[in-house]
This record gives structure tokens, sequence and C-alpha cells, in this order.
């Protein structure tokens, strides 16, 4: 019986080609492999990506939350056509993203969360999104939505997405803006870069395991600091809790 | 007029702080004063350039002196764009000079990331000349690429100058605990490699993304007091010996030269000239890189390199923490950050603590006269301020 | 109907200015306002240029070229271009047009088109 109701739970997948791997060297002269993974490397990316949805700064709260959310059911079988790449540096994490095939012609980019910053690392991992869209998956066009003022700049703005507020977007039923084969084409030489393929050895690292970020964005210890220094600029509610955290009692 | 010595100085993290801007002020101050061994001042002067905008704070000063606890001296507040910090430097050593106060204390601070990127640009861009350059949507990088592709055709700087500036300054910001950009890059990631164009893409061509210095929150502090409360406090004496300011034209279009940088030049040959020193004399200097192109600039300008020949003490290594004549040894604004009010005192900070022989991994070994350039505008403000170790 | 942007010439001693300055630059002498508005020519060369990618918020493009033209007369002004591949030194012709528009307002200003 309970073969018959994951039966029914479980959407059937379209079969995805597979992203081919691919590295660039960074800003700092490191080198960043960008690879598709599994659903069984899944787990080992979920608690890389949990903490991030306490930390306020730059909507990381909840393009984090969401994130998990998506991994957590494609891992689980629980949503259609999903892929999810990530950039490793020297095995490190460094960003995650993923999308997802509507239909044929039309794809859904859902999420690029950056795990090391100041780099440009999220730039390129959207490019790869796009590039699996375009032309792996051989789509006509992407829909895009940013969450945060950032992704609004990078994406809706250096790329010319063009407006199609018409259709709402998964994330949040928002109206959406589109990447087209047109647009994607214009900005190929400039934005989609990168080099395949990888050599074997930078890519056995990256394949043979996922190793913790060096340095993640981080919450502060007042999960609401930004909020309270707003409204708090005495900064008695942050004394009071490091107080109650101290055991101290209050005077 | 009397002499003028630096006897405190403190600083805060250049970063994304999360306090409120009269805090961001103060404790850079409190820092000082624990530094001087001071509890109370004649003066105190604010640098900061957009507290009433940004931050919705006017009369900062009056905010400032009294959560510090050092009501009721006087107060003022400075705006002079980026060059708020030296300004109020100079304001605090023209009241000790003068014999109105004996102790000052000169606090510089911004908090720019209180609003979201978009809305900080379009602040700083206010500087601009409203009917002829602003409603053009020219912003400071743009009137900084234009500059920078002049230069490029007439002088033969290239855009691996550029980078090298970038490469130099960020990786000295590694040696700097509080400087904002702690994050190693290289030629290959940012110029040579062929995803450089993602890595380091344009933002006001010829001027590219690590040609640009960050947007960060940030405070500083420098006390300035006269020759006798500097000897009873017992600190090494580190005179103010040389303040110089010049302005130019507010439209950019409007220099006589537009590769000239008239206001760095007169500036700095007040400075120098008030020390009594040339600019050979140099052992350390912080110039003003909020854009690469002007730390190679205004080098020529205040005189260390002949005109058009910045780039090649560049190459040569002059300018490195080891090189003859370090520049920014502390990151610059394009490492350290560039709180537009604090930088200001942040250089001053910097060269006080170079002085006094107390940097740590970036020493400039045998640091006695230290420069800073403090350029405010697109060129059209700048202060020059000359230190030079007394003992 | 053109528009022109206007230089200001002082009534003692002719010196041109633009942008609107209170006191004469060359002889300092004029009375408040003592000024002739005087329109600028169209025709002038590009001095230099730059293409900025990150824009105010009211902008709906998203890139500038903005340049610096010297003008037959010998003012220098500050205009948009719109031109493809722009070049220091060549010749360009503007006309006057909304180059900005925040909320209600609409600045206008000097475009440069190639000649």
């Amino acid at each position: 019986m309970a073969v018959d109701l994951e039966k029914i739970l479980r959407p059937v997948d379209r079969p995805l080609p597979p992203f081919p791997a691919k590295y660039m060297t960074i800003a700092s002269g490191e080198e960043m492999v960008i690879r598709q993974v599994s659903r069984d490397e899944i787990p080992a990316i979920l608690p890389f990506v949990a903490p991030l949805m306490y930390v306020e700064r730059d909507f990381y709260d909840i393009v984090a939350a969401r994130v998990f959310a998506e991994l957590m059911s494609y891992y689980k079988h629980r949503v259609q056509d999903e892929y999810v790449l990530i950039a490793q540096i020297d095995g490190e994490i460094a960003a995650i993203v993923n999308g997802r095939m509507v239909t044929e012609d039309v794809g859904m980019s859902l999420h690029t969360l950056a795990l090391r910053r100041g780099l440009r690392i999220g730039a390129h991992a959207f490019a790869a999104k796009m590039e699996y869209h375009m032309d792996i998956l051989g789509q006509k066009e992407v829909l895009v939505v940013a969450e945060s003022p950032i992704g609004f700049r990078r994406w809706m703005i250096e790329y010319k997405l063009e407006k199609r507020f018409d259709i709402p977007h998964e994330l949040g039923g928002v109206p959406s803006w589109a990447l087209t084969k047109e647009l994607f084409e214009r900005a190929r030489d400039t934005l989609v870069v990168g080099r395949r393929p990888v050599p074997a050895e930078l890519l056995e690292k990256a394949q043979t395991a996922i190793s913790p970020p060096s340095d993640p964005p981080q919450p502060p210890d007042d999960l609401l600091a930004a909020t309270r220094a707003l409204y708090d600029p005495t900064g008695t509610a942050l004394m009071l809790q490091r107080w109650k955290q101290e055991g101290k009692e209050q005077a | 007029m009397r002499e003028v010595y630096a006897v405190g100085i403190g600083i805060t993290t250049f970063t994304r702080l999360e306090y409120p801007l009269s805090e961001i002020a103060a404790y850079p101050a409190m820092m000082a004063l624990r530094d001087a061994g001071l509890k109370d001042v004649d003066h105190l002067y604010v640098a900061n350039m957009g507290a009433g905008r940004v931050n919705h704070q006017t009369g900062l000063a009056s905010a400032v002196v009294d959560t510090l606890s050092l009501s009721p001296a006087g107060a003022d507040a400075i705006e002079n764009g980026p060059a708020s910090g030296a300004s109020a430097i100079k304001q605090g050593f023209m009241a000790v000079a003068s014999g109105m106060h004996d102790v000052v204390l000169v606090t510089g601070a911004e908090r720019m990331r209180e609003v979201n990127n978009l809305e900080a640009t379009e602040f700083v861009a206010t500087l601009t000349h409203p009917l002829a350059e602003y409603i053009y949507g020219v912003t400071l990088p743009s009137l900084a690429g234009m500059f920078t592709r002049l230069y490029m055709e007439k002088y033969e700087v290239t855009a691996r100058h550029l980078a090298m500036v970038a490469v130099k300054n960020q990786n000295n910001a590694l040696l700097n605990e509080y400087a904002h950009i702690q994050q190693e890059i290289t030629l290959e990631g940012i110029l040579d490699s062929p995803e450089s164009m993602t890595n380091n893409p344009y933002v006001a061509d010829p001027l590219r993304f690590f040609d640009c210095c960050p947007v960060s929150d940030g405070g500083a502090c420098v006390i300035l007091a006269s020759e006798e409360v500097a000897t009873r406090l017992g600190k090494p004496l580190i005179r103010l010996a040389g303040v110089g300011q010049a302005t130019d034209t507010h439209a950019v279009q409007e220099r006589e030269d537009p590769t000239d940088l008239l206001a760095v030049r007169r500036a700095a040959a007040r400075s120098f000239g008030m020390a009594g020193l040339e600019p050979a004399n140099v052992d350390v200097a912080e110039l003003h890189d909020a854009f690469t192109i002007l730390e190679i600039a205004e080098s020529e300008e205040v005189g260390f390199f002949p005109k058009g020949e910045g780039h090649l003490a560049l190459e040569r290594g002059e300018t490195s923490l080891t090189g003859k004549l370090p520049i920014n040894p502390s990151g610059g604004l394009k490492g350290r950050g560039h709180p537009v009010g604090a930088t200001g005192v942040a250089q001053a900070y910097e060269i006080v603590l170079q002085l006094r022989g107390e940097a740590g991994q970036r020493q400039v070994p045998e640091a006695r006269i230290g420069f800073t350039c403090n350029f405010g505008g697109f060129g059209n403000n700048v202060v020059c301020l000359t230190f030079i170790r007394e003992n | 109907m053109a528009r022109d942007i206007y230089a200001y010439k002082c009534q003692r001693c002719g010196h041109l200015h633009y942008p609107y300055r209170m006191v004469c630059k060359a002889c300092k002498e004029n009375e408040h306002n003592e000024f002739d508005p005087v329109p600028l020519p169209k025709t002038g060369k590009l001095v230099t240029f730059t293409r900025l990618y990150n824009l105010p918020g009211d902008f709906e493009v998203p890139e500038l070229v903005l340049g610096i033209v010297e003008l037959e007369n010998g003012i220098r002004i500050t205009g948009q271009l719109r031109i493809d591949a722009p070049k220091n030194g060549m010749t360009v012709r503007g006309e006057v047009e909304v180059v900005r528009t925040e909320g209600y307002d609409h600045h206008y200003g000097m475009v440069f088109f190639a000649s």
C-alpha cells in the first residue's frame, strides 16, 4: 500500500540532460568548479544552508529558507523537474543555484545563494544556470525574479531582462521577468564564461566531498540587531538579552 | 601659531555596522580618549557627510558630544563631502594653533549602509553640479571614468596599472585588522584570466568593479593638543606640521586641463610649505584612492613623481609596502573602505600609527614623515596634511 | 520647438560662463544678475566619455553613455551621448532633450549625436 501511495505523491521527472561541469578563475586567483549535484548529495548540502535562515542581512533569511525547502523537496521527490548546481572552490562550497523546467520551452529560475561573498561568485553561478536552461535544455525563455536589491541589479539590470508581469512567478506569485534566447545570446560573451572540460584533478576534488564554507555570512549575536538598532539606539534590549544569557539578575 | 600634536587615536572596524551613526562617531572617540589618557577636551569636531540625508540625524555634533559626556564642551559638525575628515582636522588644528583651545577631539563617521546601494550611489551623486552634471545621471564613478579614459590616452596608463593598484591595496588591507575588505585578489583573477570580465566587470568604463572603493560604515578619531599637553601626556610627539587646502571648479568640465587635479597640486604645496618640507622627504603616504586611477594621479600631483610617471613608479614597486615610498599601507580607500566622512580622519589615524611605530605587520620601517591627501567631490575641494615625528 | 542651453555673458567684461556663476570669474565686478543669457552652440568635439553601468534608481535604462564635449566657442559641457562607438576627438552635434525624469520633474539637457 505504501508503495502505491508514493506513486501518486511522487511526480515523474522528465529526463533532463546533465550539466557538463565547468571551471573558472575567480578574482582571488583561485579556481572554482561549477557542477550539477544529484539527489543523494543534497543531505550533505542542507546543513550549510540552514544557518543562513537567521542572517537578516541582504535577504539571506528568506532565500535560505526557500532554498532549504527546494533542496529538501528535490531530495524527497516532491517537486518536478528541478536541477541543482553548486560552485566549489577547492572542494569548499561557494554557491548553490537551482531552477526547474516548467515546459519544454520555459524554465523557472529559482534561487542563487552565495556562501562566499565579494568575488562575483553569484554572478558566475547565475550565468551557469542560464547556460543550462538555454544551451543544455534548449529552452526559449527563463522566468526570473529577485528577492534582494543586489539580485535585482545583477540580473534585471545587467542582463536587461524583459518584463513578463502578466506571469506570476513560483516564488511568491510575484510578477516575473524573463531571459529570452535573444537576450542570452547578447549577454553570452561577457556574462557566460568558464572553461570545459574541468581538469581531472580539480573535478575529482570537487566530486569527492563538499566541504563546509570557510567564511559564510554569520547571524549576528542578537537575531534582530539590525531592526533593533533602528528603534532602540540605547542598546538596552541587547544588554538585557546578554544579561539573560549570562544568568545575571536585572537590577 | 602654536605647534599642534596628535595625542590620541581611535577607529572602528570599517564594514557594515548596525549601530546608530552617533555611536559610530563616539566609539572611536572613546578609544582615542583612553589612548591619550584624557577624560575631557575643550572642543569637539565631527566630520560627516550624510547624517541628515541618509541617517535622519541633523545636529550630529550635538548628539555626539552628549553621548560622550563631554558637554558643556562646544561641538561642531563639518561637512566637506569626502574631504570632511581632513577638513575637520584642519578646524581642530586651527583651534589649537590659534591658542583658542588646548585639546580638541576630531571624530569622523559615516553610516552609508543604512540605505541600499542605489540610494548610497544617489547620495554621493549629490556632490555633482546640479544643472551641469546631476541632471544627466552623472555619478562620481562616471566622472572618474571620463578622467581615466583621458589619462590613459595621454599618459599611457593601462588597465593593468589600475589593476595593480587594486591588488596592492587589497592585499595591504589583509594586514589591517579594521579594514573593510579582507579578500586577497590577484592580477590573474581580475585581469588576465578568461573569466576576468565577469569577475571584474565595467562600472564606468574604463573603470572596473575592483577599481572602485566599497561602500562602508565606520568611524575614526584623532585628538589634537598643544605642545604642553602633548609633553605632559608622554606619548610619542607626532606634530601636525602642515595643513593645506585648495578648491577647483565645481563642474568637472570646467577644469582648465581635464587630466590635471589642480586642487591636489595646490593643497599639497600649501601643506608642504607650512611644514617646511618637500615631497621627497615623505616616508609614508595615505592618498585618496576612491578609484584606483586617483592614487596614480594624486601621487604625481602632490609631487612624489613627475606628472605622467606615477604608473611607472607603481610598476617599479616603489609604492608597495616594501618600496621606497609606501602609499596606502592601510589598504587605502580601496581596501580599508570609504565611509565618506570618516576617511580623512582614518587616513590621519594610519599616519599617526605608522609614525608612532605601532603599525605591526604593515609598519613602514623608520617612518618619520607622513602625508595624507583627502579628495572632496571629484577634486574640487582637497585637504592635505603633513605629519612629523619629533622624538 | 528647438530648445537651447544658455551660457551667461558678463555685462561688464564679456566673459562667458557655463554653468551659471553669481560672480564673474574674470572681472568679479558684476552686480547681481548682470549677465546676458547666450544660447550655446550645438556642435563641438568629444573630449572624453564613459559608459556608466551603475545608474541612479530613477533611470529605466541599463546603461548610459556620458561625455564631455568642447563646443565650437570653447565652452565645455557634459551631456548624454547617443552614439554607438564614441571616440575621443570626434565631431558631435547636440539636441536639447529630456535627460532625466525624477517623479514628475523632467530635466532637459544636451544629448549628443555623431555628426
